[in-house]
């Protein structure tokens, strides 16, 4: 395991221009974590309640639930296996131990976790192999107590931002998100890609109108024709839906905070990914391949988003706020950032950085992303999140079909 | 003293960083040359306010970008927003 595999070698902190690097855990193999979970896998839908039994009975143990799972087809069923095997075998998870209903779709989400992530302890429960929930919920426990052994060993090390995957998500957006949280996340976001290391964001419907911006910043034609066939399939299925936009995406609450357009929000929203060439596109939940700033054409709700971009090795989000969305990812701490002052005031509590001081005080975007990146830096050598502290955290994969 | 920003130089709207009454003068920062301007009415805090006339049917601009067409001729201090600002998308 973690002590037996060949030293990594030290590149990183050397190579940051910056300076920064963060305490993480090294793998064998991978990025560096975060954090070192434990986690309790459920397969599908069917599973969510055994493994938030199993995790009300050990301290150390986070649940990672999904909707839907059973009877999938096609595409559907694997994105589902990918997302729920690259969740598993996270850079953040030390060790996991999937729960299914039967052995074929937990094998296969522990399949994905292994690939990932040779090096970790991945245990496997069934109902039907072991025999009811009792009996699987005490077959976990066990598990969880041999794998832990291991858990606590492990010691967080210095390691560089080259090391690293930041995904940048903006959720609950209104124009104070185009103004502050999403051009300060933007300049944290060039600071990771000028240390060597990888940005990702998302949301395919809300570059929408900024396409042709993000087409010029694409490295290469094939990132490019990727960017603008991912704005026209959504375009040609809000068409086929007959939907309007408006009121759908900007949402009531968008609008309400200020925002037009879906060109207004779009403009807005693709300051978080900072000003770096476009290197790579990824499909839900799949792994960057190169270093830089890399584009996941995938759905735009906050829960979906976040899990789309953790399964893509994100190590930390951060999540640009307006009108305020207190989410946060269960196996990526989500930093939530907000330029509203109004919205700092209504919920501090789920409010990681407040960077309302732009607006009120003239503060800098220089000033603004020194405190974000410090935040970024605290979040990945452990501090907790404030989404993590109050357990708002969720995952939903997304559907690339219905169900039949 | 209200205030708002202008994203770019080419931009003929503003996002207020208050609520703004009709009849305040509203100041605004950013791209372009230093401009003070009287609210025609209420614009709240975060929405955006005219710069100058905008006919109907010409470009809405912010960051330097289309964010829209304008449904209706919009006066200058008036608040744009969805009831004349149309997506030039779906």
């Amino acid at each position: 395991m973690a002590k037996s595999a060949p030293p990594r070698k030290k590149r990183s902190v050397l190579k940051s221009k910056s300076g920064d690097s963060f305490l993480g855990y090294r793998r064998p193999s991978g990025g560096p974590g975060a954090r070192n979970h434990l986690a309790v896998v459920s397969a599908m839908d069917n599973t969510n309640p055994l493994v938030r039994r199993i995790c009300s009975l050990r301290s150390d143990l986070i649940a990672v639930n999904t909707s839907f799972g059973r009877a999938l087809m096609g595409e559907d069923e694997a994105q589902h296996f990918r997302v729920m095997g690259h969740l598993a075998g996270h850079p953040n998870v030390g060790a996991a131990i999937i729960v299914g209903l039967e052995p074929i779709t937990a094998g296969a989400i522990a399949e994905a976790a292994a690939k990932a992530s040779p090096w970790m302890p991945i245990e496997v429960v069934t109902i039907h192999e072991v025999g009811g929930t009792l009996k699987s919920t005490s077959r976990a426990l066990e598990l969880a107590g041999k794998v832990a052994a291991h858990l606590s060993a492990s010691r967080r090390e210095r390691c560089g931002l080259d090391e690293l995957i930041l995904g940048a998500e903006c959720g609950g957006s209104d124009t104070t998100c185009g103004l502050v949280s999403n051009p300060v996340t933007g300049l944290v976001a060039d600071r990771v890609v000028n240390a060597g290391g990888t940005v990702i964001f998302s949301e395919t419907l809300e570059i929408v109108g900024a396409e042709h911006l993000l087409a010029r910043k694409a490295a290469d034609a094939k990132t490019k024709r990727r960017i603008l066939a991912g704005v026209r399939r959504s375009l040609e299925y809000t068409e086929e839906l007959g939907v309007d936009l408006i009121g759908s995406n900007p949402t009531a609450d968008n609008i309400a905070g200020g925002l037009s357009s879906i060109e207004e929000k779009s403009l807005g929203a693709i300051k978080k990914a900072g000003n770096g060439p476009i290197v790579e596109v990824v499909g839900v939940g799949e792994r960057p391949t190169k270093a830089g700033t890399v584009f996941a054409d995938a759905p735009c709700g906050g829960v979906e988003n976040i899990t789309t971009l953790s399964a893509s090795g994100a190590q930390a989000i951060i999540f640009s706020t307006g009108i305020g969305n207190p989410i946060g990812h269960p196996i990526s701490p989500t930093i939530k950032v907000t330029g509203n002052p109004r919205t700092a005031a209504l919920m501090p509590e789920n409010i990681d950085v407040n960077l309302c001081d732009v607006i009120e005080k003239g503060l800098s975007y220089k000033e603004a992303e020194e405190r974000l990146n410090k935040e970024l830096i605290d979040v990945l050598g452990g501090k907790p999140t404030t989404s993590e502290l109050l357990g708002e955290t969720e995952i939903t994969v997304s559907r690339a079909a219905l169900s039949l | 003293m209200a205030r708002a920003i202008r994203m770019d130089k080419k931009d003929n709207v503003a996002t207020v960083l208050m609520d703004v009454e009709p009849g305040d003068d509203v100041d605004i920062e950013g791209g372009g040359d230093s401009l003070r301007i009287e609210a025609a009415e209420a614009v709240p805090f975060g929405h955006k306010i005219a710069l100058a006339p905008i006919p109907s049917s010409r470009k809405i601009l912010k960051y330097g970008e289309t964010i829209g067409i304008a449904t209706r001729a919009i006066k200058a201090g008036t608040h744009v927003h969805v009831h004349n600002l149309k997506s030039s998308r779906r």
